[in-house]
């Protein structure tokens, strides 16, 4: 009957020409910083090494280094800064952020587990690529199923306690952090404070390669269900009134942010506020539909990466400064900036 | 074409909040629920919306089963209208009424539904807020933006006339004398265009000058159904309410004191 009628897809309708404007110029500032962040940093290509002898060390530093370590900050970019729009869609919560909600700490508190009590035996490829993000994933799932469990029944008045919660579950992973440092031995104590400050570093195509795979896929997954959040906002029973079917809405979000967060926090550690600044920034600019804001917030998130990981390269170099400490720098300021408005209202 | 509660049932904590209910809604009429506070109305509502799940008896639409319906598929048959929650984001008015469609393949009726949520916002009279913050309004605004959601939820782009039921939970809540005449006779207008109404009012007149039946609650149990003159009498209501009522004849008015 009726529903053969609708059975038509089509999300477009609901973005505005302005917000299409807006996200074709995001996607052209993300390919523009893509290729200073290439060509920009402690080492200097010269082009005509690049183009004569394919054996070079400029060719393996820009094919082997510096483009894997650019592709990884876009992803990671990407996947904070869709799991902040989604999850602050899911919650109606304008503050929740993986990194302030406890997410991250969920995930890098999976993945340092494994790193203390696995690391030794198995091979290192099996273990890098699948068992580190996959119990991290584990992690981030857990925490965010906790805190909807948590909040549930709160809804928008559940911005405090949401945080507070989020303060709690933070405690507890860096106490179990803690712990697992203490008990490390000095080679997985390398790999343990990676993660409380987050880095780019050590990015090679073969670590990466199957985390780009999947951080695209999850994306995909999620995008299509943009519209679904919009209606969310009305409350979860007005919601399922207009056809949304809540359960699976809910499920996709925390599943699809768990994957995005886990995986990038397995692979380049905790990295801060991304998640929390860049969704609301996008709304700032065009609006707040999900349909123009979970792709705007993974186009802004990349560029922004990209732009940290390049400033932490290049702020004091040779050396580095650690990412998440960039982010972070610019980020709880803003923060802040955030709350008192929020008060204000 | 009808909803049809069969014996429905609702129980929480072995307290039975709505108590083997039978009533029909039918096409092209208003049936109102009247009844105390704590009379089980609002959560008949939530039965037959699907809101919430009965603990015996039955919701039919046009014969079908509630719980055989998908979730979607319910979104095409009925449209609900209760007390709203606060939303977080900004959205302008619009995007708000616009948010009655999910998408249902808009994009061949786009110009029509575009028409459409311009002349249902004229017929609410919110034609000159749409491009405003909803956050912005006052709450009696913004319970006519919801109604014209709710009327957009059930608007079809071309002349399909499948059964269409609106469930409204006091639509006239925080409106002005005004705006409540005016979104009564738009249900009206609605019910005439063959839309089945259940309304639940607190206003006893307003009541009786709108509905074409009228079904009175009371802990949980109907204890009576019929059209307004016969239903709407002295010894009933005052039992009901527990409060001394008259009734004058012509015009048909209900005192009480």
């Amino acid at each position: 009957m009726s529903s053969i009628l609708f059975k038509k897809f089509s999300a477009l309708r609901f973005i505005n020409p302005f917000q299409t404007g807006v996200l074709a110029l995001l996607f052209t500032s993300l390919i523009v910083i893509f290729f200073a962040s290439i060509f920009l940093g402690s080492f200097d290509f010269s082009f005509e090494e690049l183009f004569n002898d394919s054996n070079s060390l400029d060719n393996i530093v820009l094919l082997e280094i510096r483009i894997p370590r650019v592709f990884l900050a876009a992803f990671v970019g990407a996947s904070l800064g869709l799991s902040g729009a989604s999850l602050q869609g899911l919650f109606r919560n304008p503050l929740a952020d993986p990194g302030l909600i406890g997410v991250s700490a969920g995930a890098a508190l999976g993945a340092s587990l494994v790193i203390v009590l696995g690391s030794g035996v198995l091979p290192d490829f099996i273990f890098g690529t699948l068992i580190l993000p996959i119990s991290a994933i584990i992690g981030a799932s857990l925490v965010i199923s906790l805190l909807y469990l948590f909040t549930q029944g709160f809804g928008y008045q559940g911005i405090t306690y949401m945080l507070l919660v989020g303060i709690a579950v933070n405690a507890f992973a860096s106490v179990g952090i803690g712990i697992l440092t203490y008990i490390s031995t000095d080679s997985e104590l390398r790999g343990l404070t990676f993660w409380t400050m987050g880095s780019f570093g050590g990015a090679s195509w073969q670590l990466i390669m199957p985390a780009l795979i999947i951080i695209s896929l999850t994306m995909l997954w999620m995008i299509p269900s943009s519209r679904k959040l919009d209606l969310l906002q009305l409350g979860e029973p007005e919601a399922y009134r207009l056809g949304v079917n809540v359960k699976t809405l809910k499920f996709k979000v925390i599943i699809s942010s768990a994957i995005t967060v886990g995986i990038s926090v397995s692979l380049s550690g905790m990295i801060g506020f991304v998640g929390l600044v860049v969704p609301h920034l996008v709304r700032l600019i065009g609006g707040v539909n999900h349909n123009y804001l979970l792709p705007g917030s993974a186009l802004l998130g990349a560029s922004l990466m990209m732009t940290a990981d390049l400033l932490s390269r290049t702020l004091i170099q040779p050396a580095e400064l650690p990412v998440g400490l960039i982010t972070s720098a610019i980020g709880a300021p803003f923060f802040l900036w955030l709350i008192f408005r929020i008060r204000k209202s | 074409m009808s909803v049809e509660t069969k014996k429905l049932t609702w129980e929480i904590k072995s307290k039975r909040i709505v108590d083997e209910i039978s009533l029909s809604i039918n096409q092209g009429e208003i049936l109102t629920i009247l009844g105390p506070n704590g009379a089980g109305k609002s959560s008949f509502l939530k039965l037959i919306s699907g809101d919430s799940s009965e603990t015996s008896g039955e919701v039919l639409y046009d014969d079908i089963q509630l719980c055989e319906i998908s979730i979607q598929e319910r979104s095409f048959m009925r449209s609900v209208m209760s007390q709203s929650q606060e939303i977080a984001y900004d959205f302008s008015v619009k995007e708000i009424i616009e948010m009655g469609w999910i998408d249902r393949g808009i994009s061949d009726y786009s110009k029509d539904f575009e028409n459409a949520v311009i002349q249902i916002s004229i017929e609410c009279s919110v034609k000159e807020l749409l491009e405003q913050n909803f956050n912005t309004l006052s709450g009696g605004e913004k319970r006519r933006v919801h109604f014209a959601r709710t009327l957009i939820q059930l608007w079809r782009p071309s002349g399909s006339y499948d059964p269409r039921y609106m469930l409204l939970d006091e639509p006239t809540a925080n409106l002005d004398i005004l705006h409540e005449q005016r979104m009564m006779k738009l249900i009206q207008k609605k019910r005439d265009e063959g839309i089945g109404v259940l309304l639940i009012l607190h206003d006893l007149n307003l009541a009786a000058q709108y509905s074409d039946r009228i079904a009175i609650f009371k802990d949980g149990k109907l204890v009576e159904i019929g059209v307004p003159e016969k239903v709407m009498n002295e010894e009933t209501l005052s039992s009901v309410y527990e409060l001394q009522m008259t009734i004058d004849k012509d015009p048909f008015r209900i005192n009480y004191y």
